[in-house]
């Protein structure tokens, strides 16, 4: 279109649209800026407009259109590049060079635009080679090395093009750096810059000087700086880059560590570049910026690793000269805030990055000095960080800075066996009591002082999603737990004593609240301050003595901490057991009041510190000062409890190599103390469910205490025996109060644990009332609501609504209680629920959150049970899915869903359909049914044959009701759209065979929902849909049916795929997915695929274009010709589609 | 919303207009009286003064008469008045100028009530000239002597 029109038509024409463009949107109108827009977009879309862009860079005045011309050549250049000649390219990036460099006034944005064309050029260039980055890094050479303060800004452009450059080559690269590194020496030399400048420049041009040293500073050292770490991560990739965006790769660097190859030995280990880098931030840190920049790049250095490394003594001396520089560079200054972070980043990195066997070499006062400056700056940046919290900054650099030192605390320590024998010792104590002074109140603490030393009170509102500081602050606990390990000697005594101590202020502070009241009857009279001063330093002090004593690993048995056994056998011959026993088991009374109570056992001190601290909660609650108590010291409580039973209770020797008498005495199985601790609990548990069942967090987590008490078998035993556990089945099952107080999640979590005591050794007397008194009230009261005659008349009743929801929360209970050995029974007896269950689906059809909850029934059962079931179970309970998919089919089309302004959460129902058939699906990857035959005696002499509904046919049964439902709509709700996908391509994957065989309308609308989410979805849930694909194809392929619909569907998504690979643009990151599937599709459809190769090549009039085209498209198959399902040609193949989308990928895509 | 025509036998019954519950055992999409008003908890959430502060409840509410937003808190341990709510299932017989005939489940007919004026009104309507079966459920509250009803239409059973 442009060529027809001569030049000067074209400029002035351009002119205009900018003008239409830049003006106020007052003066123009909508179509005249569509149509300005239009003009710039055609104009860029112009095949070759190279002369016309460097006609119109040398003419043209207005910025704007000099901005297009260059994006204009920028994207011709790539969409053209194998049709243009090299010599032409190399004279196009010299044009634009020189063009940039003789007019130092354009504007910013049109240089930078030109030298990002010439970037782009480079980095296309390096592609195929055809670059000569020497020259161009020659270039750049000369222009550093005339440097002077008057240039940044040009400098600052070929800085940038620089950067690209280097991306090509890796002896570019460190020509670069030895380039930076006479820029930075030079810089360093300088030593008083400012100054002089100032001076000189003062008496003349005050301002401008200033102006211009502050740029000099400000625009050119950061920019070397990042230039210079970014090209330390380029070297750690190896140099071979080329593929990744550049800006992506800089925003990765804060998890980078360096690993340069042996090339650069010589420029890295040479002391005097960290000495720069040294230099260097000693004399910028003050500006925040710049310094993290230098710091940056210190940390980078700090983490240097593999093969630059001659030895081990490189390594070593390499080592100690950062930790010299380190040191004296902190120690020499008082750190700024902005440097916290910095600073930490190099500590943490150079103990994580250097071999243990590294540090240990280094000379001793030297590691001495570090760890020693190591303790000063943890405790220093811990207390500025607890000042942050008090002035409740939004910034938390020193936090952020602690957790970093923490956490290398923690590397350090459980290494400890590398270090000489107790050399954390001394520093772990100072870190713990430096950790515990800062959450405790004045005057043993520092909590809430700001640096006045005034302390702040102030009470916050806290909404319910805020996390509970044991989680927000787990590794900081886990660290300081650790530390406390470490010196145990020192921490535990030092727990147990301020714990103690601050439960008799606390017992104090209560009385002393209760008769008060008493006089005056009033709670808004009461001063809480003290008491919740209290409660905020019980509060942390349980939580270190709870990471102190036990780990909380996922899903295994956590063992005694090894530093825990040792520490308390290395007392145990000064230790009297009896008075240990004696405090442990008297939480009512003051540990200090009992005689000898200074030769206990240190850590059964300290659990009995905790559960006098329960004690004083308890006595308080009968009291009836509830109100006056914490909730959240109440969860502290229950929470130390649960993980110290895990650990501790019913102690297993065999785990051990040692074991501390006190403790095997105390916790023991078979032993007093344990069957004593049990049945406290266990009253604290109930006591604490009728307290507090208004506080659902709390009552949640002493719930979860009693799961621990009885999902393991031999803690179950004992907790059996207990009269009270007997009482809160009961109690429990006749739903009376106050536990029918609890919220759903309580409940459901409580019918869990009351199914998983149930299957507790008793007798077989006690078993069976057991489970007359738990299971068969829920059913006997369920079945005599539903069965009554006017059952439908009242079902809408809110007290029959809470019996039925009541019962289906217990449900999801029971299915949560499975476990491989007692799955038997309880599917049974959940199976006699679940066709009762379905016929509510119709009573409750307008009732969502009760038809949700049903369906949850469902899933919990399938997610929980179906592993474990044989054919003929699994087959009750695909028969029972089907006939709920049934009914809620039936239900939903009478069902108006047309609300546009609906929540997500509306949608819960066909949420849970769908992952209730995911769950269905499950079976065919994890099952356990054929090792473990859990139901040896129920199962006898089934007939496979005999199955008459597979999970195969509910699923896509259920498919059938979801998809007609899942409108275009609705699969913009991210959580139905994902578990839509997630369900649709497992089903291609694993019953590709089934596909054919649907219906039509179904069939359809399963390929019209893969075409969607292949085309307009997110990139994920397209590569899940890309990688359905390829199953399906191989279906047909199996079939050898030519004219099947699937068939058809596939020749279909050929096109579509290719059409996506070729034609348009598409994310980077799906061409592999993508490959994959269009190569089963092109082994599947050949005839076609040439086809399509044909029909484009003959829309392609050019002559050059064909045949560079046809060139491309033999390439690609030409390793994998005839193409066959074969994995080697696979790979081969999608080899050469990532040259081929390279080469082709843009020119395609020109009009 | 209320219609003073309307004169419904199941309301008064002799039950207790509304019972007590403890704040924290409400549930959303069940129902509390908010400044006076019988509501459906649209939304209950939980907050707390201070770290060491007991639980309270916010629960917003709309009025199941005339569908005003309603926004209270409280803590977590108090009793709030719950609303008795009463349901009745009908089938649609017929509609004569704009009144409809009822039928329960044990046969009794009741044609005193209007079709109502909204959404649920039309879709009645369209629903009845499309000749479809269905189920017309009335719920009342007996509270302030008021009475709310057709909030659901629903298939037969």
């Amino acid at each position: 279109m442009m060529a027809a029109v001569g030049a000067p038509e074209v400029i002035t024409q351009l002119e205009s649209a900018a003008k239409v463009l830049m003006a106020p949107p007052s003066m123009v109108s909508t179509e005249q800026r569509q149509h300005a827009e239009h003009v710039f977009l055609s104009f860029r879309k112009s095949k070759s407009p190279f002369a016309i862009c460097k006609h119109i860079l040398e003419t043209s005045k207005v910025d704007y259109v000099l901005f297009q011309a260059a994006t204009a050549i920028m994207e011709a250049v790539v969409r053209e590049w194998i049709l243009l000649e090299k010599t032409s390219i190399e004279s196009l990036r010299a044009f634009l060079l020189t063009y940039v460099l003789q007019r130092p006034n354009l504007q910013k944005y049109v240089r930078e635009q030109i030298l990002l064309a010439v970037a782009v050029i480079v980095k296309r260039g390096s592609l195929d080679k055809s670059i000569n980055c020497k020259s161009i890094l020659l270039e750049v050479g000369q222009l550093i090395s005339s440097l002077s303060p008057t240039v940044p800004p040009v400098l600052y452009a070929l800085l940038t093009y620089s950067l690209y450059c280097s991306l090509t080559h890796e002896d570019g690269l460190r020509q670069i750096f030895m380039m930076t590194m006479e820029v930075l020496q030079e810089f360093s030399r300088r030593e008083n810059l400012n100054a002089q400048m100032s001076s000189v420049f003062q008496r003349y041009l005050a301002l401008a000087n200033h102006v211009l040293s502050w740029n000099f500073l400000v625009v050119l050292l950061p920019l070397l700086l990042f230039l210079l770490l970014f090209m330390l991560l380029l070297a750690l990739t190896g140099g071979d880059s080329l593929g990744r965006h550049y800006i992506a790769m800089f925003e990765a660097t804060q998890n980078v560590t360096l690993k340069p190859t042996e090339s650069w030995r010589e420029a890295l280990l040479d002391t005097r570049v960290m000495d720069l880098f040294f230099t260097v931030h000693r004399k910028i840190r003050e500006d925040s910026d710049m310094a993290q920049d230098s710091l940056q790049c210190l940390a980078q250095l700090a983490s240097m690793h593999g093969p630059v490394f001659p030895d081990e003594n490189a390594q070593i001396s390499y080592l100690a000269h950062l930790m010299e520089g380190l040191l004296s560079m902190i120690n020499g200054i008082e750190i700024e805030d902005s440097e916290a972070v910095g600073i930490s980043n190099i500590i943490s990195n150079l103990i994580t990055m250097f071999p243990r066997s590294i540090l240990t070499a280094l000379p001793s006062d030297l590691f001495t000095s570090f760890i020693n400056c190591l303790t000063l700056l943890t405790c220093s940046f811990g207390r500025s960080a607890a000042l942050e919290e008090v002035l409740d900054k939004d910034d938390m650099v020193y936090m952020e800075a602690y957790d970093k030192l923490l956490e290398s605390w923690l590397t350090l320590v459980q290494d400890e066996e590398h270090f000489p024998r107790g050399c954390f010792v001394q520093p772990a104590i100072q870190v713990f009591n430096s950790y515990i002074q800062c959450h405790l109140a004045a005057p043993d603490g520092t909590r809430n002082l700001s640096v006045n030393g005034i302390s702040s009170h102030d009470e916050e509102e806290i909404n319910e999603l805020q996390e509970d500081d044991r989680e927000l602050f787990s590794d900081q606990l886990s660290s300081i737990g650790m530390l406390g390990r470490v010196a145990a000697d020192h921490c535990i005594p030092l727990l147990t004593s301020l714990l103690e101590d601050r439960v008799t202020r606390l017992h104090g502070q209560l009385q002393r609240t209760q008769q008060h009241l008493m006089a005056s009857s009033d709670l808004g009279s009461v001063d809480r301050k003290v008491l919740d001063d209290l409660y905020e330093d019980i509060h942390w002090l349980i939580l270190v003595s709870g990471y102190l004593l036990a780990d909380d690993p996922q899903g295994e048995t956590p063992l005694i901490p090894s530093e825990v056994m040792e520490f308390s056998i290395k007392h145990s011959t000064e230790v009297d057991i009896n008075t240990t026993l004696q405090i442990l088991g008297s939480p009512g009374e003051k540990a200090s009041s009992i005689p000898g109570c200074n030769r206990t056992d240190s850590v059964i001190r300290l659990l009995s510190a905790v559960l006098r601290t329960s004690e004083v909660e308890s006595r308080a609650t009968r009291a009836n000062l509830t109100e006056l108590l914490s909730p959240q010291m109440g969860k502290d409580i229950v929470w130390f409890l649960r993980r110290w039973a895990k650990t501790y209770l019913l102690v297993d020797e065999k785990l051990y190599g040692q074991i501390s008498i006190p403790l095997s005495t105390a916790f023991g199985a078979d032993t007093e103390g344990a069957q004593w601790i049990v049945g406290y609990l266990l009253e604290k548990v109930i006591n604490n469910l009728t307290v507090w069942s208004s506080e659902a967090e709390l009552a949640y987590d002493t719930v979860e205490l009693l799961v621990t008490l009885v999902e393991k078998r031999e803690r179950a035993n004992i907790v059996v025996q207990c009269e009270s556990w007997w009482n809160l089945a009961k109690q429990f099952a006749s739903r009376s109060p106050p536990l029918h107080l609890l919220s759903s999640s309580v409940q459901r979590t409580l019918m869990k644990a009351l199914v998983l005591g149930g299957f507790a050794q008793m007798d077989s007397d006690a078993k069976q009332q057991y489970w007359a008194e738990v299971l068969h009230p829920l059913q006997q009261r369920f079945l005599n609501l539903i069965n009554q005659e006017n059952f439908a008349q009242i079902s809408q009743e809110e007290a029959v609504k809470q019996e039925i929801v009541a019962t289906l929360e217990a449900l999801c209970g029971i299915a949560e209680a499975t476990q491989i050995d007692n799955v038997a029974s309880l599917f049974s007896f959940l199976m006699d629920f679940l066709s009762s269950c379905i016929g509510l689906m119709e009573v409750y059809s307008n009732t969502p959150e009760t038809i949700n909850l049903i369906i949850e029934v469902f899933v919990e059962v399938a997610h929980k049970q179906i592993c474990y079931l044989g054919e003929t179970k699994s087959m009750k309970l695909y028969e029972a899915c089907l006939t709920l998919l049934q009914v809620y089919s039936k239900n939903n089309q009478s069902r108006k869903r047309s609300d546009a302004t609906a929540e997500e959460d509306q949608y819960q129902d066909l949420l849970l359909i769908m992952e209730l058939l995911t769950n269905l699906l499950s079976k065919e990857f994890i099952d356990f049914s054929d090792t473990d035959d859990v139901f040896r005696n129920q199962d006898q002499g089934t007939p496979a044959s005999n199955r008459t509904v597979s999970a195969a046919d509910v699923v896509l049964y259920g498919v059938n009701i979801v998809l007609p439902l899942m409108s275009q709509d609705l699969l913009k709700f991210p959580s139905l759209c994902n578990q839509y996908y997630k369900l649709i391509t497992f089903i291609c994957e694993i019953f590709p065979e089934k596909i054919p065989q649907l219906p039509e309308d179904l069939f359809k609308s399963l390929m019209f929902s893969l075409e969607l989410g292949m085309t307009s979805m997110s990139s994920e849930i397209s590569q899940l849909c890309l990688e359905a694909l390829s199953p399906l194809a191989e279906q047909c392929a199996k079939n050898q049916e030519k004219d099947s619909p699937l068939f058809i569907a596939t020749r279909h998504f050929l096109k579509l795929v290719f059409d996506m690979l070729v034609l348009q643009k598409h994310n980077t990151e799906m061409t592999v997915a993508a490959g994959e599937a269009l190569y089963t599709l092109v082994c599947l459809h050949q005839a076609e695929y040439s086809e399509l190769v044909e029909t484009l090549l003959s829309s392609q009039r050019d002559a050059i274009i064909y045949q560079r085209l046809a060139d491309a498209f033999n390439k690609l198959t030409a390793s994998s010709t005839p193409p066959t399902m074969d994995r080697k040609q696979k790979v081969a193949f999608l080899k050469s589609l990532e040259e081929f989308v390279a080469n082709v990928g843009g020119l395609l895509c020109v009009k | 919303m209320a219609d003073p025509d309307l004169d419904f036998q199941t309301g008064e019954s002799g039950a207790s207009a509304t019972y007590p519950m403890q704040c924290s055992a409400l549930r959303k999409n069940g129902y509390v009286v908010l400044k006076g008003r019988p509501c459906k908890i649209v939304e209950m959430s939980t907050s707390k003064t201070g770290k060491h502060g007991h639980a309270k409840v916010n629960l917003v509410g709309i009025d199941i008469f005339t569908n005003k937003k309603y926004e209270d808190m409280c803590p977590s341990t108090h009793n709030m008045d719950v609303p008795s709510i009463k349901r009745i299932d009908y089938q649609l017989v017929n509609i004569n100028e704009n009144y409809m005939s009822l039928m329960s489940d044990n046969g009794d007919i009741r044609e005193d009530l209007r079709v109502p004026d909204n959404e649920v009104g039309k879709e009645i309507e369209s629903k009845f000239e499309a000749g479809e079966e269905f189920m017309v459920s009335l719920v009342s509250g007996s509270y302030l002597n008021e009475f709310s009803y057709i909030l659901y239409l629903s298939a037969p059973t």
